[in-house]
């Protein structure tokens, strides 16, 4: 469904340059659950801001189910993202003056669902992620998972099919990381959504049905999980960060 | 580092944010020096007697002024003090005690408030200039540009700004002291928390509070300035009553009918508006009743300088009148010497004014204008005149000539009565013959407020038939091609004394004396203590209002911008984005001028109602007056909304 073709993302003036990306390419399949691996200032953030259109290439195209989303209007790519794309990200995820039921169901209100079907929506998507209790808290009430599992659910319940969620487990203790990266796989595997999901973190990423490392703007190197267990593909994952040396430390 | 250095250091990097709060201490300082320039000034005091009771009236409207400021100055300090909760918090958190903080949080404001101060003054002195020159013109004296302090009016200006200041302060502080470190760090998260929580009691408050806003108008209306202040304290309860229920009946609202907010812009409209929605009821009726005042500040100050001046032009045609209603009044009889010896023959002219007949209530005319307008009754009997003595004032006056047919009689009337009178065309009785109706005229005649030549309208006759009548009162007219300055002062001690000789006290003689140019400087006098102060007031009003909104719309730009942010990303047209920011500002402004108008609306006419009739015509029209009290501040409200609104799109949209 989604197909990078090598992308460039340069940063900064004439004389003073960034390169964030440098030639990325790959195709996502439609059902996948991606994880994109590397450290810091590797060009992570910048690769899923290209994807999610908040943020233009330089070079190349992204084609999302043969759309090269470069040709498209500011109004069609809004368009685009409300109908298509669903957002996951570290922090400032919810608005702070929405109760969590009104942010996910903003996402109806923002396609124009007819208003009287919006709650029932919610309520059900609400089931799914076992966050019926707190529908009517506001995200300032609530945990940081729950807020996260909030998130979640406003990006499918509009029926998106591509899901970015950039270190969705960062401010997250273990229990609630694996519970969010369960309710994840749950969501790629029965619903059916596709998900491309940012981490520095190894765990999180063994979750994944394949893992991209991203060293310097550059694509590294790419793991299949195939039908192995999750522990064994963590411990590769392990060994990928420990051969691409540095700074392993601190993505453990 | 000493604790001072860090508050200086503070107060440099947080100019931006202060600067509001700087703004408001600069205007405030301006304002107030100006008014105590004008109370202190011996200038002033000079030019009129009235001009006395000057300095108790602005002082009166200061200390009115020193707590919508206090107020204003202590919004702003909070609006400060939630802009910076995070950093003071921190502050706490790395282990400074809270009084430390509320030390610190007032020193800074010390220096802000303080280097306000200067500028302010500085502004204050061309304010107060500008104040002079209009104080100057209206009693025509030449105006020359003065530097200099006043070092009274700076000593009294500093005073109110101290007292303001520590009002303000005395809060904060109390504040900063109990706060714990997390309501600090979390102040902004802070949002909704509905003041009334049950429907039934909500229903409640809105029903009494808008029975109250009803009381309390029509209280007001009454006229009478004990129920006015009662009707006034039940308009504020009914301003705040009935936001804080409507505050929180718009979640209620939307919780029985979840459907509707889910449809177009409405659920971030709804929620943004509600994100503070109890705070919110109390700074809309904050703002409604700042507005209601402003409006009616300025409205009254529109109608009593209408009410002073028509007052003057009804009587300045002439430039001197003596009058009496005893035939051979001695006193009289010696101003009419003394003006005759200084007025030659041709500017004046002395003439006596007749009844109809002797009978009280005998007024034909007068009972009909009552009957079909607004008039009162004041002789009772309708007034005659000679046609040579009319037609000699008409001449001293410059206006046309007419002409009176035998067995007719004209009348000189207000403009009002004419219209009034449109239809009249009956015959009188006057000095045994029977008078047709022979024409109305309208021209400035002396017949307002003391009623010289008849109170609002007299009836020109031919000489004989007033002759057969009775005499009602002389009087003596005289209109001076030059202005003879000290000739009324001069004429005034002749008078007085034969009025010594003979022992009188003074009310006791029966003797009426006009000046133009006192009456013009008694009115300018009256203009300087009434209106000005009531524009004062108005304009410290606006100014509070402006404020608030502000900082109302500082404090949401950053939620507002995040907010955006995110719906830009989860895909919401801009189009929308620009209806839902609009759709919020619609609410926010209008919400409380709408209230503002109901009560000052009624209020205003009211007042005009209680103008002697026939003193708000023409361009003072009680509709026209109101339509340029509305006017101008709904001119100056839209302007700044456009500015909010423009400002908000550039910084908030994406
Ligand atoms: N707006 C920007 N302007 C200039 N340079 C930028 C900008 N955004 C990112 N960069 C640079 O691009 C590179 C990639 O940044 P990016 O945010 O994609 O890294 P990341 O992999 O997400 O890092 P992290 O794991 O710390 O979030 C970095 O060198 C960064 O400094
Ligand atoms: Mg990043």
């Amino acid at each position: 469904m989604l197909k990078v073709e090598n992308i460039e993302k340069y940063y900064g003036s004439a004389n003073n340059v960034t390169k964030a990306l440098d030639r990325i390419s790959f195709d996502v399949a439609d059902g996948e659950f991606i994880a994109i691996m590397g450290s810091s200032g590797s060009g992570k953030t910048t690769l899923l801001n290209c994807i999610s259109t908040i943020d233009t290439v330089s070079a190349g195209k992204i084609l999302l189910d043969g759309v090269d989303i470069s040709d498209l209007s500011p109004k069609e790519l809004a368009r685009f993202r409300r109908e298509r794309l669903g957002f996951v990200f570290q922090d400032f995820n919810l608005l702070d003056t929405l109760t969590i039921e009104e942010n996910i169901g903003l996402a109806l209100s923002l396609t124009y669902t007819n208003p009287r079907s919006v709650q029932k929506q919610v309520q059900a998507m609400a089931q799914k992620l076992g966050i019926t209790d707190i529908l009517n808290k506001f995200p300032y009430q609530v945990s940081g998972g729950q807020k996260q599992r909030a998130a979640c659910a406003r990006a499918m319940v509009a029926g998106q099919s591509l899901l970015l969620a950039d270190e969705p487990t960062g401010a997250l203790d273990s229990k609630a990381s694996k519970n969010l990266l369960e309710i994840l796989t749950r969501m790629n595997r029965d619903m059916g959504g596709t998900i491309l999901m940012v981490t520095h973190d190894a765990y999180s990423a063994s979750y994944a049905s394949r893992v991209l490392f991203l060293k310097d703007g550059r694509i590294f190197n790419e793991l299949l999980r195939g039908n192995r267990e999750r522990t064994d593909s963590y411990h590769e994952i392990l060994n990928v960060l420990a051969m691409m040396g540095g700074d392993i430390s601190d993505v453990i | 580092m000493t604790l001072s250095s860090l508050s200086m250091r503070n107060a440099k990097r947080q100019a931006r944010d202060y600067l509001v709060y700087f703004v408001t201490m600069v205007m405030t300082a301006a304002l107030m020096y100006s008014f105590n320039g004008l109370v202190f000034s011996q200038e002033m005091l000079n030019l009129g007697k009235m001009m006395e009771v000057l300095p108790m009236v602005v002082t009166i409207a200061s200390i009115v002024v020193v707590c919508i400021i206090a107020w204003l100055v202590q919004y702003t300090t909070n609006f400060m003090l939630s802009r910076r909760s995070r950093e003071l918090g921190t502050y706490i958190l790395i282990g400074l005690e809270n009084k430390q903080v509320a030390k610190m949080f007032f020193r800074e404001n010390l220096i802000v408030g303080g280097a306000a101060l200067i500028p302010g003054l500085l502004l204050g002195n061309l304010l107060y200039q500008g104040l002079r020159a209009l104080v100057l013109s209206l009693f025509g004296k030449p105006f020359s540009f003065t530097l200099g302090f006043s070092p009274k009016a700076l000593a009294l200006t500093l005073c109110y700004f101290l007292l303001i200041y520590l009002m303000a302060q005395r809060k904060s502080r109390k504040r900063i002291r109990s706060m714990k470190i997390y309501d600090l760090i979390y102040f902004e998260r802070k949002n909704e928390e509905a003041v009334i929580q049950k429907s039934s009691n909500r229903k409640k408050l809105s029903i009494i509070s808008i029975v109250l806003g009803v009381i309390g108008t029509l209280l007001i209306m009454a006229g009478d300035l004990t129920l006015g202040l009662i009707g006034a304290g039940l308009i504020i309860a009914f301003l705040y009553g009935f936001f804080a229920s409507f505050a929180s009946s718009v979640p209620a609202y939307f919780e029985k009918h979840s459907e509707k907010k889910y449809q177009g812009q409405t659920l971030i409209v709804f929620r943004s508006l509600s994100a503070k929605l109890a705070a919110m009821g109390v700074v809309m009726a904050t703002i409604a009743l700042l507005f209601t005042a402003t409006q009616i500040s300025e409205g009254a100050g529109l109608i009593f300088r209408a009410m002073f001046e028509s007052r003057y032009e009804q009587n300045s045609c002439f430039d001197l009148m003596i009058s009496s209603g005893t035939p051979q009044e001695e006193a009289m009889a010696k101003g009419v010497e003394f003006a005759k010896e200084r007025i030659s023959e041709e500017y004046s002219r002395e003439y006596n004014i007749y009844f109809r007949e002797e009978t009280q209530n005998t007024d034909v005319i007068g009972s009909y204008i009552a009957k079909k307008g607004d008039y009162y009754r004041y002789y009772k009997m309708d007034t005659l005149m000679k046609f040579s003595d009319y037609a000699a004032l008409r001449k001293l006056l410059g206006y046309s000539e007419v002409t009176l047919e035998p067995g007719k009689y004209l009348i000189h009337c207000q403009p009002y009565i004419a219209r009034i009178l449109k239809d009249w065309s009956q015959t009188v009785e006057a000095g045994g013959s029977s008078l047709e109706f022979g024409g109305i005229y309208t021209e400035r005649f002396a017949q307002y407020l003391w009623c010289v030549n008849g109170h609002g309208y007299i009836l020109i006759v031919p000489d004989e038939i007033a002759e057969a009548s009775v005499f009602s009162h002389r009087v003596y007219a005289a209109k001076t091609p030059e202005p003879m300055d000290g000739f009324y002062g001069e004429l005034k001690e002749q008078i007085s004394a034969v009025l010594r000789a003979k022992d009188y006290e003074d009310h006791n003689v029966d003797l009426f004396l006009y000046s133009r140019a006192e009456d013009e400087k008694e009115t300018a006098s009256e203009i300087a203590t009434i209106v000005f102060p009531l524009y004062y007031l108005a304009l410290a009003l606006t100014m509070t209002a402006a404020t608030i909104l502000t900082i109302q719309q500082l404090s949401e730009a950053d939620r507002y911008r995040r907010q955006f942010n995110l719906l830009q990303k989860l895909g919401m047209d801009r189009e929308d984005m620009e209806k839902a920011l609009r759709k919020q500002f619609a609410f926010f402004y209008t919400l409380p001028a709408l209230p503002s108008l109901l009560i000052s609306i009624p209020f205003l006419l009211n007042m005009c109602g209680a103008a002697d009739s026939g003193s708000l015509v023409g361009a003072s029209h009680p509709l026209i007056l109101l339509g340029i009290t509305f006017a101008l501040f709904f001119f100056i409200y839209a302007i700044y909304i456009f500015m909010a609104y423009s400002t908000m799109k550039r910084n908030v949209l994406p």
